[in-house]
């Protein structure tokens, strides 16, 4: 669609006005320079920014968090639905609750920072209380002070003693060491103990237990150990109790879930407004807007900002090469756009793929699929979800995309003569008794893809020949529009009658002998005059002879390219088979009652499997084709996509705006 | 002497070989995503589809031991010649080499896919289409050994 660049000055006061509604229509797509213009100067909004941001982030975080303590139950199909539709003036509202919201998001936060705190906490207990249990059938507390004769020893021994041993030990360590002692703890590597010996010796003993490798414990306190346990566990069951009651108040904060993902839209709508006003120039007075916009859509985007702003003064120009780019197409190729702008949109040298691509989209999708039964699935599950969930234009061109494919299916289907593989004559077999195939059961002529594999092979790379000639034809149309009249004969043209030369060629082998001579002499005449041209920027008679035989080479790209086509076939195939394979499957237990169950069983999960599988093949078989075999040819794409300043929220759109 | 054992034996490679180019393919696939989702369970869904990529190779493996099974008097069908026999066991490699070794690479590829996946969950389509180009030369051994294999009991040899 072709682009107008649009200039928009209008005074400060209309501002916001203005840029609500062109965000409202999302009909401009913005343009930023890095450079001020003389005289302007930029308002720095990064401060505001700044501020939405934290808002939204604190809402996601929020968000998450009661996504974990309150799984919200969602259907698989809420994903494909579109955006809540709200009324003008209830964002007034959102934007009246947001503080309330954001003080809610932030005791969310706060309560589940407690939670973590109370669950390290708790870790903590338990180690206390690991540390503890080996000094609990000590009755004195662990930090027990000198008496006036004696000195205390209260700690631990890394290795494991029994009262004989450590006896020993000590002795060893000081021969005139008088002691007494208690094992409070002992086990293969501590000992806990408690050691008394004269005051005066405390020296001595002091040397012998470290020579033990003797350790006070780390943080003694003035109550005995089992105390000390029993406030830990005390403690212990507070937190228990705090969390548990934490968490029912976190739980019942999933009431907001919706206000809060209003909310966060909010932010982030106001957050891209107002990084648009930090790139806009402005005086003290006027602002103006740089920025493209549709050539059909100028009219309404006039009408927008005189209602927004009736002293605005708008100004169109031709858009240069590098505007962005803008598909559009009729409701038959539109849904392709997605296709193709995935591989990448047409820079201004390219045309538009989509319309001719489209339609060999849903062919070929249809001829990989081939399933009457699969394709009418498609087309009621597409045309369901289109009626019942009101999907975005995303969504909807999605939608519509695999509805033209299931019908496509649905024909290539009736050709190969495919419903549910071959479900009819098996059903035909069970009630009768009479083996019967489908070719007997339906009454028009059809194409077994197993016992005619290979006219489908011949028919599939006939059908290649014709998307490439298709693909080359527009090549042809490109070099005549930019006036590269070498490149459209010579290049395009000579290529494509000797394909045509060797199309005819094989079609005599079939036919007769005059086709074969036609063919060969179209494809003899195309060489000599590849030879001729193809060496035309090569300097010397050697090198433009050379040049032109070299290309012929190329002939090798075409035929892997038409080969290639050749998983037309392929794919078709295999639905068939494991369709007839699983219909095969679930008949196994005969007619009996739990023979019924087990077919219906076996009937559903081995098409769900097969459709599964195949379509997904299809799909990306079939976009290869398009990118690899035919936009080769003529598509260099590389175009910016036009993305207008627009509601870019989550979760409701404003009822009455455009929705592009 | 007919060929029923070399019909057996088809039958057993065609399955066996692709299943176990599926069952390493999936295996390393389910490993890596499992990684991801420990991080973010919410990736389930398109860590399955990237798992059960490589899962197909044992399928077709299946499918023509299958065939094998009911056109050769197992399941139904005729009992093979000796030769008969040998040309199912011959036809069954394709299946079960080209599932295997495809297996084995559309694993690897899956598992790049995943990891491209888990760092920005937009990358999914992107890997979901690297991965099935892989699955071509899968099918293409499965259409070679299956018309091969339904043909056979037609053939006079």
């Amino acid at each position: 669609m072709k682009m107008k660049s649009v200039r928009i000055i209008a005074l400060k006061k209309d501002r916001k006005r203005i840029l609500e509604h062109i965000q409202d229509s999302s009909l401009v797509h913005i343009r930023h320079f890095d450079e001020c213009e003389n005289g302007f100067e930029r308002v720095d909004t990064s401060a505001q920014l700044q501020q939405f941001e934290r808002n939204a982030a604190l809402t996601e975080q929020a968000l998450k968090i009661l996504d974990r303590v309150a799984p919200e139950k969602k259907s698989l199909l809420s994903s494909f639905k579109g955006r809540r539709e709200i009324e003008p003036e209830e964002i007034g509202k959102i934007a009246a609750s947001s503080v309330k919201v954001i003080g809610i998001c932030n005791k969310i936060c706060d309560l589940d920072k407690q939670l973590a705190d109370s669950a390290a906490e708790r870790v903590r207990i338990k180690t206390a209380l690991a540390q503890l249990e080996a000094w609990k059938n000590l009755d004195i507390p662990m930090n027990t002070p000198d008496t006036a004769n004696t000195a205390v020893f209260l700690g631990s021994l890394p290795k494991g003693y029994d009262n004989t041993s450590l006896s020993e030990a000590l002795a060893a360590a000081a021969p005139d060491l008088l002691f007494e002692f208690e094992i409070i703890f002992s086990s293969s590597n501590i000992t806990c103990l408690f050691l008394v010996t004269p005051k005066s010796q405390k020296e001595t003993a002091d040397n012998a237990l470290r020579t033990l490798g003797f350790s006070r414990p780390l943080n003694p306190t003035s109550k005995t150990p089992s105390e000390k346990a029993k406030r830990f566990r005390k403690k212990d069951g507070e937190l228990v109790r705090k969390s548990e009651k934490d968490l029912e108040t976190l739980k019942t904060y999933a009431r907001y879930r919706e206000s809060i993902e209003d909310t966060q839209d909010y932010f982030v709508l106001r957050s891209e407004k107002y990084k648009v006003i930090s790139e806009l120039d402005q005086t003290k007075n006027v602002f103006i807007l740089y920025g493209y916009v549709p050539e059909d859509d100028c009219e309404k985007l006039s009408e927008i900002c005189k209602r927004a702003a009736p002293d605005c003064i708008i100004e169109y120009e031709d858009a240069e090469d590098d505007a962005p780019v803008k598909l559009k197409n009729n409701a038959f190729a539109e849904p392709a756009e997605s296709i193709v702008t995935m591989y990448s949109p047409p820079s201004k040298k390219d045309v538009d793929p989509t319309p001719i691509m489209a339609f060999f989209f849903y062919f070929f999708f249809g001829m990989m699929f081939s399933d009457a039964g699969y394709g009418l699935i498609l087309i009621i599950a597409t045309t369901i979800g289109l009626k019942l969930l009101k999907p975005d234009r995303k969504m909807k061109n999605n939608l519509n995309l695999f509805r033209y494919c299931g019908v496509a299916t649905v024909i290539w289907g009736l050709i190969f003569g495919s419903i549910f593989g071959d479900a009819p004559a098996v059903v035909y077999t069970m009630v009768t008794g009479k083996a019967i195939t489908m070719q007997q059961l339906l009454p028009w002529p059809i194409l077994d893809t197993q016992k005619d594999a290979l006219t489908i092979m011949i028919l599939s790379i006939a059908l290649g020949l014709v998307h490439v000639l298709a693909g080359m034809c527009c090549k042809f149309y490109v070099c005549l529009k930019s006036k590269d009249y070498a490149g459209a004969f010579f290049d395009t043209g000579l290529w494509m009658t000797m394909l045509i030369g060797f199309a005819v060629l094989g079609a005599g082998i079939a036919a007769g002998e005059i086709l074969i001579k036609i063919g060969a002499g179209i494809a003899i005449v195309s060489a000599v005059g590849l030879v001729l041209t193809q060496g035309r920027d090569k300097k010397g008679i050697f090198g433009k002879l050379f040049g032109g035989l070299g290309s012929l080479y190329d002939i090798t790209s075409y035929i892997s390219d038409l080969l290639s086509y050749s998983r037309l076939l392929a794919l078709g195939l295999t639905t068939g088979v494991m369709a007839q394979v699983f219909n095969m499957l679930s008949t196994l237990l005969g007619t009996s009652i739990p023979g019924i169950i087990y077919m219906i069983v076996i009937f559903l999960v081995g098409h769900a499997i097969t459709i599964g599988l195949n379509a997904l093949g299809s799909y990306v078989h079939t976009m290869r084709l398009q990118y690899v075999e035919m936009f080769s040819k003529f598509y260099d794409g590389g175009g910016k996509p036009f993305e207008p300043f627009s509601l870019n929220s989550k979760k409701f759109k404003i009822k009455n705006s455009n929705d592009q | 002497m007919n060929g029923m054992v070399f019909a057996i034996l088809a039958a057993t490679i065609a399955t066996v070989l692709s299943g176990i180019g599926s069952a390493k393919g999936v295996g390393s696939a389910a490993q890596t995503s499992m990684g991801v989702l420990s991080e973010d369970s919410s990736m389930f869904g398109k860590m399955l589809v990237l798992t059960l990529l490589p899962g197909t190779q044992g399928l077709y493996g299946f499918i023509v031991g299958f065939i094998i099974m009911i056109s050769c008097g197992i399941l139904g069908g005729n009992e093979p010649t000796l030769m008969q026999g040998l040309g199912y066991l011959a036809a069954s490699l394709a299946i079960g080499f080209g599932g295997m070794f495809s297996g084995f690479a559309q694993g690897k590829a899956a598992v790049a896919g995943i990891s491209m996946c888990a760092k920005d969950e937009k990358n999914f389509s992107k890997a979901m289409v690297s991965v099935t180009l892989v699955e071509i030369y899968a099918l293409l051994a499965f259409i070679v050994s299956l018309l091969m294999v339904i043909s056979i009991p037609g053939m006079k040899i």
